[in-house]
């Protein structure tokens, strides 16, 4: 089982995006865990993770992030503006399972 | 027997040219004169030399001088000496320089000196040339020593200090086995330089002293016998001359000299030393060095106070940074960047805007990147030759220069590469004439082209003008269409024809001349209409010809600070001879309201019609336009981040008469790229199709090129359409560019001439062909497209709200943000911003409650001004959507902005986007405001 965490500021627009991503991996029978957390959660979730994807807005987390996460085996990075604007699911996921 | 003849022809040469040249004569300037080879000339004029005839003056070139031309005048200060080859020899050393040679020469044997200044000014490399002019002007023998002795070398033991000066007698103190000689005797007969003098003991000093006044001394432990000894002794310290310390020498030694601090030398020699060392570090390396202009400009303005000492190992550090890269294959030359620059070096560039024209002058005839080689010697740099020289020019120069040390032409290929790469990236307006031919060739026929040189050379010597690269463009695209037009049998017509025949029969009559000479060239027979729109690209300024006299637009300057203002405008408008600038002052404890409120009073007065110029510093006041605009009714145009050359060129132009656009667009012209900011496009209608309008005279030729161009690179599949125009008739072409506005959101008006448009971007057909006009095209496309397709997917999620102007509104409020805090976030983080205002402002107006901001107290304290700022950038929002951001929102808006933020942001590409990777790490960000 793989975990995919989403990360945005206040946990606010991440979530709607999780939502769409759960039901595709759901639909695809993926053995994958999404979830979403807010910048200040993400710190407690170091090494339980395999995917960490930043919402642009939280662009200045990447570096923090690399640091942190890194040297536990997972990997970071921003999401895709576009799919994160148009909350496109299925993009993200694929950006996602390209990391794993 | 023709040995002897060539002999004394050039010795008599030499006698003639003296005449003119009394320095001296080179032996170019012989074989110039001889029309011989240089080689030969140097063979004789060393066998002149030799039998005594002529005599060599040292320097570079090497002159030759008749020895009866020397005779005469023999003073002192004419002996040539190593002292002339020293930076600033005839500027800031120049007196130091007299006063060492007088010291030096001064009979019998010198005077004493004493030798002030920094440390690292180069006080011992100073001496070391005394010494040397010593022996060049016969005052010591070629042999006579020169001794060097630090006095802080053995400062914690002054007695130690005295027996290596002054020597030792045995049985003086314990371990003083046998008699010493000390280095004032060894100096016999020539100089002991004595560095940081003051730090001779009180016993040693007077003992120092006893010297100078009397010319003997006795070694530690003699009592009886005196060591006399011809010594000229050269002291140096760094203690202020003022301090009660140096008040006795300065007594007692007879020449003080003072050498300049780094910072009191000026820029100029501040360059021609850094030049220096440079090369000599190319020597050390062996190969060339390259530095770019940034880098150098750095190492001009950075604060230095170790003086040339430092700034000589700062360059030597820089080029071993380089060299490690270049070493290592991650660069392929040897090339100085700022990464390679100690980070106290680095910060000398944001001084550049204090500086700017200073360092413009200085490297105005210099690439963006400079080039050092160890093998030429030639000097390059000499300030008081300065001049305006082409790029081409130069480059030429380069070529040249390049071929005559045999570099091979790959090399000396990708070298002038470099030059012209970070050439291209300058600003258009420099867009220099060799490229021009380059870029239009893209698009023209080589015929055409050649044609239009043709065309405006005789039209610049007939109408006694110059004509722009605008223009060039302009009637090249045109005369490519028209042509064509003219083969095919197309009809042309031209509507104001019998008045532009009227109103500017000299341009007609150049016109006329042009035509003979493209059919001539082409076969055709240009017809009357034709030759109409000829006429018009000679004219001066086509849309002049029948506007009225314009009331003179108003200029207010308002800067922040108590007399900012007013000394700007008080320069301008002596300068123009006017009173027409008018200054506000805002002394910082003044709020802008306020200075609004005066602003608002001094335009209430002027006519009614009149309008208005503003010219602010920054922050608050860049607004102030629009806000006086709508409270007066009247055309208010603002001119952020002024300096005073463009409050000159503003009054200038309002006094003119010139009408208020064309004032506002040729200031907005010289920061083209800044100004063309995609953050600043407006704010348009998803479902509205974008437009691109390209026009010309006629609508038909430039405009239809332009057009095919344009197409030709956009994104495949991008939501937007290219009209051609034609700006025959301005009213007309208003009138239709309205039109278009109904249907379209117009993105940018591309054309060869420039007309009044409304708030929207020209691009010139230069701008466009370079490449930079094409990419902001590209850029801004690329962005709607983005955005329409947010509106598009947030329409199936937010569904309380109209999406689409949701999305608008939050756009203009992160504009509206960026502008306040003055800096641009990248777009990519603009589309998750866009997306998380959009999802907080539905979040509250379901009422759901606010997400709480960790530490929220810590972080208002230190953010307490930004979040002010954002939530007066957001008002509007909070008022059409009747909701309040909390501050725990503002928290989490204010750090996506700041953290986010392209560094050096306000500004646009070229050297401020050096200034932004600059400013990434280890400098600290400039205070603004």
């Amino acid at each position: 089982m793989k975990t995919i965490m989403l990360v945005c500021s206040a946990g606010m627009s991440t979530s709607l995006l999780v939502n769409k991503i759960k039901a595709i991996v759901s639909k695809k029978g993926l053995e994958v865990n999404i979830i979403a957390a807010s910048e200040a959660e993400a710190k407690s979730y170091q090494g339980r993770i395999d995917v960490l994807l930043l919402g642009p807005q939280v662009k200045f987390l990447l570096k923090k992030m690399e640091d942190l996460m890194t040297p536990q085996g997972t990997k970071v990075a921003v999401i895709n503006s576009l799919s994160y604007g148009t909350l496109d699911g299925e993009a993200v996921l694929k950006q996602a399972l390209e990391l794993l | 027997m023709g040995e002897i003849k060539k002999i004394d022809e050039v010795y008599q040469t030499l006698l003639k040219l003296e005449k003119r040249n009394r320095d001296g004569v080179s032996a170019q300037e012989l074989s110039k004169e001889l029309k011989a080879d240089r080689a030969n000339i140097s063979r004789y004029l060393n066998e002149l030399c030799r039998s005594n005839k002529l005599k060599k003056i040292k320097g570079r070139p090497v002159l030759y001088c008749s020895n009866k031309a020397r005779k005469t005048e023999d003073t002192p200060a004419k002996i040539v000496s190593s002292f002339d080859d020293l930076v600033g020899a005839r500027y800031s050393l120049a007196r130091p320089i007299q006063q060492a040679k007088a010291a030096i020469l001064y009979p019998p044997r010198g005077l004493h000196t004493l030798l002030l200044g920094e440390t690292g000014v180069g006080k011992s490399m100073f001496a070391g040339l005394m010494h040397r002019f010593a022996i060049e002007s016969k005052t010591i023998r070629e042999d006579a020593p020169f001794i060097q002795f630090n006095c802080a070398d053995y400062a914690d033991n002054p007695q130690l200090v005295m027996a290596q000066i002054f020597g030792v007698k045995k049985g003086a103190y314990t371990g003083a086995t046998q008699d010493r000689e000390g280095l004032l005797k060894k100096a016999d007969g020539g100089i002991l330089f004595l560095d940081e003098v003051h730090r001779l003991s009180p016993q040693g000093q007077e003992m120092l002293f006893t010297y100078i006044d009397k010319g003997y001394f006795r070694p530690l432990g003699e009592t009886e016998k005196r060591v006399t000894a011809d010594v000229q002794i050269i002291a140096a310290t760094t203690e202020d001359p003022e301090s009660y310390l140096l008040g006795t020498f300065i007594r007692r030694i007879p020449m003080t000299i003072t050498l300049p601090s780094l910072k009191d030398r000026g820029l100029e020699e501040r360059y021609c030393l850094v030049y220096n060392f440079l090369k000599e570090e190319s020597k050390r390396v062996g190969r060339s060095i390259y530095i770019n202009r940034n880098s150098l400009i750095s190492f001009l303005l950075y604060d230095c106070p170790n003086n040339i000492g430092q700034l000589s190992s700062d360059i030597q550090l820089a080029c071993a940074r380089a060299f490690l890269n270049y070493k290592t294959g991650n660069k392929k030359y040897l090339l100085i960047s700022q990464a390679d620059l100690p980070g106290h070096v680095k910060k000398g560039l944001m001084k550049l805007h204090k500086y700017r024209e200073e360092i413009e002058s200085l490297l105005q005839d210099k690439g963006d990147v400079l080039h050092f080689s160890p093998e030429d010697d030639r000097q390059e740099i000499r300030p008081e030759v300065k001049g305006t020289r082409f790029f081409y020019d130069i480059i030429e120069e380069k070529l040249n220069s390049l071929r005559q040390i045999d570099m091979d032409e790959d090399k000396i290929n990708e070298i002038l590469n470099i030059d012209i790469e970070s050439h291209f990236q300058k600003h258009l307006e420099n867009l220099p004439a060799v490229i021009r031919k380059e870029e239009i060739r893209k698009v023209v026929d080589e015929e055409v082209a050649n044609t239009v040189d043709k065309i405006l050379s005789l039209a610049a010597k007939k109408l006694k003008r110059s004509f722009d690269e605008k223009i060039y463009f302009g009637l090249a695209l045109h005369l490519q269409k028209s042509i064509e037009r003219i083969s095919n049998g197309d009809k042309i017509y031209h509507p104001e024809l019998n008045h532009i025949r009227a109103s500017h029969a000299d341009e007609f009559m150049v016109a006329m001349e042009a035509a003979r000479i493209i059919d001539n060239k082409f076969g055709i027979e240009t017809p009357l209409d034709e030759i109409g729109y000829l006429t018009m690209f000679l004219i001066k300024n086509p849309y002049k010809t029948r506007d009225k006299v314009q009331k003179k637009v108003a200029v207010f300057v308002i800067m922040h600070g108590n007399s900012t203002a007013s000394s700007m405008v008080e320069v301008a408008n002596k300068l123009i001879g006017t009173d027409h600038a008018i200054p506000l002052d805002m002394p910082l404890n003044m709020n802008p309201e306020e200075i609004f409120e005066l602003a608002l009073k001094e335009v209430n007065k002027l006519e009614r019609s009149s309008s208005v110029i503003l010219l602010v510093d920054m922050g608050s006041l860049t607004n102030f336009g629009e806000m006086l605009a709508e409270k007066t009714g009247r055309e208010v145009k603002t001119i952020d981040m002024v300096s005073t050359p463009v409050v000159i060129d503003v009054c200038r132009k309002a006094v003119l008469g010139q009408d208020i656009n064309e004032i506002y667009r040729s200031c907005r012209g010289n920061r083209y790229s800044p100004k063309l900011n995609v953050s600043q496009v407006k704010a348009v209608r998803s479902r509205q199709k974008n437009a691109i309008i390209t026009t010309c005279f006629t609508g038909e030729g430039a405009a239809e090129k332009l057009k095919e161009v344009i197409e030709k690179e956009l994104p495949a599949g991008s939501n937007c359409e290219v009209l051609p125009l034609n700006i025959l008739n301005k009213e007309h072409y208003l009138a239709a560019l309205k039109e278009y506005k109904e249907y379209y959101n117009i993105i940018a008006v591309v054309g060869t001439v420039e007309v009044e448009q409304e708030g929207l971007p020209f691009i010139s057909a230069v701008e466009l062909l370079s490449g930079e006009g094409l990419n902001y095209l590209k850029r801004v496309i690329t962005e709607l497209d983005v955005y329409s397709r947010i509106k598009e997917s947030l329409k199936e999620h937010i569904k309380v709200l109209d999406s689409e102007k949701l999305v608008e509104d939050v756009r203009q409020g992160i504009i509206n943000i960026e502008e306040a805090l003055k800096l641009r976030v990248p777009a990519e983080v603009k589309v998750g911003i866009v997306l998380h205002m959009s999802f907080l402002i539905e979040k509250l107006k379901k009422g759901i409650k606010e997400t709480e901001f960790p530490e929220l107290k810590e972080f208002r304290d230190s953010y307490q001004k930004e979040m002010a700022l954002i939530k007066k950038a957001l008002v509007r929002i909070e008022k059409n959507y009747s909701i309040t951001i909390s501050e725990n929102e503002l928290a989490y808006l204010c750090k996506m902005f700041t953290r986010n933020q392209i560094s050096g942001s306000t500004g646009g590409e070229g050297i401020e986007d050096d200034y932004a990777g600059l400013l990434g790490r280890d400098v600290d960000q400039p205070v603004s405001e």
